[in-house]
């Protein structure tokens, strides 16, 4: 249980993370909170050759209100996210996210820039950005650039994340009036990552739905907007809920393993999705 | 960990037969394969370097085919070990004309995953699986289609992870 040696830089600014990104290319990797990375090390299963520690870059770690929306700094942990008052008033859903994350050691240290960037095919937030329609920002040595959730997730562990970028802000528009979201989870019984994990926004015009935004973790080796549920929902009443969650696994090739397998996950998430749109349409009405 | 599923590639069986019969040219298809060598009759040993985002690892292995049927069938041993784990097990492969020019590839698997890899891999270990057999997959459809006009396909990670996308990304398409 002892990682391979590594050369270990603190940096005290993005613009120095990025300079030793582009010196070491390959070999070099970010560590925030550490929570995904370093069980990767202790199991030489990631050999990085350089960690570049941006822990001591304390403006990524914070979070504002601007103009409508909610900016959070990449190395905020999932406790501040949880504790934020911001957060709490006008992003709810992500703060109730955010408490489901695995345990209090791991939402002290893990931070929302690791977990999106890392993009374990279980983890919790990845669902949230989706059905929030987060932006993140990508820092380059040749500036930023902002890329969409609904882009932003490639494949298992593969993101939009390019070679010498770093994820320094996520951006959320805050919930407005008729709107309400909620993230459900199946937690793995031992290591807390969520079986499956649905979190469902929607915006009601009257008593019928103006938009739904469903995100799926857990079901497949990404996490995924649920596109065929959203659509069977357009401009339906909530009557509608039951018919369209039973869409939620369509088309996805669920993940099978020794607790639980691909048939038990899709129906979870059939179950998980028709309960989200429930509550998230009571929130609504409350 | 049982692996099942089918693919489509667009040539004729018996090129198809030939592509998975060839080690030279599987070689420059299977993602982060640095040497396929001969040892015998239908025997092989090879080292494939494994890389998905920070988890790398490369596996020295064997790899064995039996129960031949061209050009439709074979049954595919393997023995693979790291440093972070091991992986053995079988699979068979079966190939079926969809049309004079298509191809349905049919695969099924049991392998045992061990080690390392298995202890924090578990929950991941199906997902890589799938993700290599797809970039393989998107790989060999450009090989046997750049054959069919008598060229070869430029290989390598990159060029097969963005054909993995395409393929994708066209699947996400067709269903919707």
């Amino acid at each position: 249980m002892f990682p391979a040696s590594f050369e270990y830089h603190r940096v005290s600014s993005v613009k120095d993370a990025l300079a030793l990104l582009s010196q070491f290319g390959d070999e070099a990797k970010i560590l925030a909170g550490g929570h995904s990375l370093l069980p990767m090390m202790k199991l030489r299963l990631a050999q990085p050759a350089h960690l570049v520690d941006i822990g001591a870059v304390h403006e990524l770690a914070q979070i504002q209100e601007q103009g409508g929306r909610i900016l959070i700094g990449g190395l905020a942990t999932h406790h501040s996210v949880e504790t934020s008052s911001i957060v709490k008033a006008k992003l709810p859903i992500l703060a109730e996210c955010a408490a489901l994350i695995g345990d209090i050691q791991v939402r002290n240290r893990g931070t929302i820039g690791g977990s999106l960037a890392h993009a374990d095919p279980a983890a919790d937030y990845p669902a949230a950005a989706l059905a929030l329609e987060a932006e993140m920002t990508l820092e380059n040595p040749g500036g930023k650039r902002k890329v969409k959730a609904a882009d932003f997730f490639l494949d298992l562990l593969t993101t939009a994340v390019q070679a010498g970028e770093i994820l320094t802000q996520v951006s959320f528009a805050a919930l407005g009036a008729g709107t309400g979201g909620v993230y459900l989870k199946h937690r793995h019984p031992a290591s807390g990552f969520a079986t499956v994990g649905v979190a469902a926004v929607v915006t009601l015009k009257g008593t019928n739905f103006d938009k739904v935004r469903v995100g799926i973790t857990g079901l497949g080796a990404k996490a995924f907007r649920a596109s065929s549920v959203e659509k069977a929902l357009a401009g339906k009443a909530s009557d509608a809920i039951a018919a369209a969650a039973s869409h939620a696994a369509d088309g996805v090739d669920a993940t099978s393993d020794t607790y639980a397998s691909g048939e038990f996950r899709a129906e979870l998430a059939r179950v998980y999705t028709r309960r989200a749109l429930e509550q998230a349409v009571a929130r609504v009405k409350a | 960990m049982k692996i099942a599923g089918e693919q489509i590639l667009s040539a004729p069986r018996q090129s198809v037969w030939e592509l998975f019969n060839d080690p030279n040219r599987l070689s420059r298809l299977i993602p982060g394969c640095e040497k396929l060598n001969v040892l015998g009759p239908d025997q092989y040993e090879g080292t494939i370097n494994v890389g998905i985002a920070s988890v790398k690892g490369v596996y020295d292995g064997k790899l064995k085919l039996e129960d031949k049927r061209p050009p439709e069938h074979y049954k595919l041993l393997i023995d693979a070990k790291g440093k972070q784990g091991f992986v053995r097990g079988s699979g068979t492969l079966d190939l079926e004309a969809r049309d004079g020019s298509s191809t349905i590839v049919k695969y099924a698997g049991d392998l045992q995953v061990g080690g390392p890899l298995m202890q924090v891999g578990q929950r991941m270990i199906e997902g890589a699986s799938k993700m290599m057999l797809g970039q393989f997959f998107a790989a060999a459809d450009a090989e046997l289609q750049a054959a069919a006009v008598g060229q070869v396909a430029r290989q390598g990670i990159l060029v097969n992870f963005w054909r993995y996308l395409v393929r994708l990304v066209r699947s996400i398409f067709a269903r919707a």
